[in-house]
């Protein structure tokens, strides 16, 4: 059985990765910090302020690069790979991959791009980010984009969720989940380099894949 | 000023009341701060309280509560102008400070009824309980019910009457709720002026009846029915201690020198930030102080669902209530955050045993 490398992750692919990596680190950690200032500041300074910009400069990051994601899956100079989201598909699959995950296949199916398990957590990555910034919206007092008043705009989310401070509590536990789903992620391209020995971990940095052959 | 001149018999009238023509028209700059209007509607607004001196008769409802509201109403520390322009409003009917008791007070709440054209000013959340809350025999419920439908405003005071407050909170067994749900549970189809704080503002109530005698209709009102002009913006975001908080100086304890120094209470379970209201600006008793100045942490009291979803006021978020489960937020991060940890490992160690096992195959 040969190899080869395949260029998997085009340049774009690649740095919209990166960029949403980067916003997820930001976010999380200026997201602590709003939630329980760890870092007193002194006569002088405004560590709250800043962390505020920050959080406010890498959640429009996060969106943006949503949005960014969404374009290039439907449009073909990129891999147009919008298909490999259905959720009927991935679901129907997802018993064989959850069987090799769980020990109980040593195999699985070879799937294109993403395997079912993998492109439903995508999925549901893409929902949580727009669950995360509807709850961040509606607890932000200023223009949204420079125009959108988020407090006027966004307060039936607050309604929905039962009140301000719940909307508080959402927010803060889907950055959880976040977090869940970093480490889960990291592992499995670990573990997936490890066991297949065909550099997924490295190739969000090159973009070259080991790919069988037959 | 073109405008009708304040008349110098209702000035002196004042005057009679130690209240000097100055501070009057203080009083009334005030007012016109408060309402967003310009300096010129001083004379306008001047005049609107003198015409008001004829009396438009006012309502007060006493349903479920302490009394808060009438107190902050009657117990100011010296009458001043605000006390005042309601002691112009004839109050006909106040269960808490008219004379009349009895069968006697019924007949002026029958009186004012049948007269009609009364600003209805409601303090206490309203039982829905058969038998939980009645008045000369009569159910809360029936007596709102029947008062609202002649009245040309009605008036929502202190966090009972407006969402149902303390005595709605958990488990709530009088079934008690605000008016506006109160009124939509009776059919009565009205507008309601929510002024929610525990207890109300006076000057928040002054401003709204005010701003009725001036231009004969209520306040822009928020998606809660709160005055905009009162609840539109965070007390966080006109705090007098915000520097304080964008600079990241905290208080961590009660007793602390960073206490003593004012700092932000944000640590200490302060709900400034998810609170509207304009009390900072306004401030209570005169502008005297407010809680934030005295050194508590914002309670969040101007706000729907308060207190349940509120509780604890020193925490910085609500607890998570969940069937059979009550955590904070962090205990339930830092819980999902071990397993997944812990899930990990187990499947790390797992994948190594069937990659021996594979290479031992071979």
């Amino acid at each position: 059985m040969a190899n080869e490398l395949k260029y998997e992750w085009s340049l774009a692919y690649r740095v919209e990765h990166w960029v949403r990596v980067i916003a997820i680190a930001v976010l999380v950690f200026t997201g602590f910090y709003i939630h329980w200032p760890f870092i007193t500041g002194g006569a002088e300074g405004a560590v709250m302020s800043w962390m505020r910009f920050f959080h406010s400069v890498a959640a429009y990051a996060l969106v943006l690069g949503l949005i960014v994601r969404v374009y290039m899956a439907l449009n073909s100079t990129f891999d147009r790979d919008w298909k490999d989201f259905s959720i009927t598909k991935n679901l129907k699959d997802l018993p064989d991959m959850l069987a090799y995950y769980l020990f109980v296949n040593d195999t699985h199916k070879d799937y294109r791009k993403y395997n079912p398990l993998q492109a439903l957590a995508y999925l549901f990555i893409a929902a949580l980010i727009i669950f995360t910034t509807l709850t961040g919206a509606a607890l932000y007092k200023g223009n949204a984009f420079g125009f959108i008043n988020a407090a006027e705009s966004f307060r039936w989310v607050n309604t929905m969720l039962g009140g301000e401070s719940y909307t508080r509590i959402w927010h803060f536990l889907s950055m959880w989940v976040f977090l869940i789903f970093v480490g889960v992620h990291v592992y499995m391209s670990l573990l997936q380099a490890a066991v297949n020995k065909d550099k997924t971990f490295m190739s969000i940095f090159t973009g070259y894949k080991l790919k069988k052959t037959s | 000023m073109g405008e009708k001149e304040v008349s110098k018999q209702f000035l002196e009238a004042f005057e009679f009341q130690g209240i000097k023509r100055r501070e009057f028209l203080k009083f009334c700059g005030a007012t016109a701060a408060l309402l967003g209007l310009s300096e010129l509607y001083i004379p306008k607004i001047a005049a609107a309280i003198e015409k008001a001196a004829k009396r438009p008769p006012v309502v007060w409802l006493n349903f479920a509560s302490d009394s808060g509201c009438t107190e902050a109403l009657i117990k100011a520390t010296y009458p001043n102008a605000a006390d005042l322009v309601l002691d112009i409003l004839s109050i006909d009917y106040n269960e808490t400070i008219m004379a009349a008791a009895g069968k006697q007070s019924e007949e002026i709440r029958e009186k004012s009824r049948k007269a009609g054209g009364y600003i209805l000013i409601v303090e206490g959340g309203v039982p829905t309980k058969k038998g939980h809350g009645m008045i000369a025999g009569k159910e809360m419920l029936d007596i709102l019910k029947e008062m609202a439908a002649p009245a040309v405003a009605i008036i929502a005071v202190g966090s009972c009457a407006t969402f149902g407050g303390v005595p709605a909170a958990k488990p709530n067994p009088s079934q008690i709720i605000g008016v506006t749900e109160a009124l939509k549970k009776a059919g009565v189809k009205k507008a309601v002026v929510n002024l929610d704080l525990c207890p109300v503002n006076v000057e928040y109530l002054v401003g709204v009846v005010v701003n009725y005698l001036l231009l004969g209709k209520l306040p822009e009102l928020d998606s809660f029915g709160r005055p905009k002009m009162f609840y539109g913006q965070t007390i966080h975001d006109n705090c007098e201690r915000r520097a304080h908080f964008d600079a990241g100086r905290f208080v961590e304890r009660f007793g602390s020198n960073e206490e003593a120094l004012g700092y932000c209470l944000y640590k200490m379970g302060c709900k400034g930030p998810m609170t509207y209201s304009a009390c900072p600006k306004v401030q209570y008793n005169d502008r005297v102080s407010w809680c934030i100045k005295a050194g508590a942490p914002c309670i969040g009291c101007a706000e729907h669902d308060w207190p349940d979803k509120f509780a604890g006021f020193y925490n910085r978020l609500p607890d998570v209530k969940l069937p059979g489960i009550q955590a904070t937020a962090d205990k339930i991060g830092a819980v999902a955050g071990v397993a997944t940890a812990v899930g990990i490992a187990a499947h790390a160690i797992a994948s190594s045993g069937r990659a021996k096992k594979a290479g031992g195959e071979k």
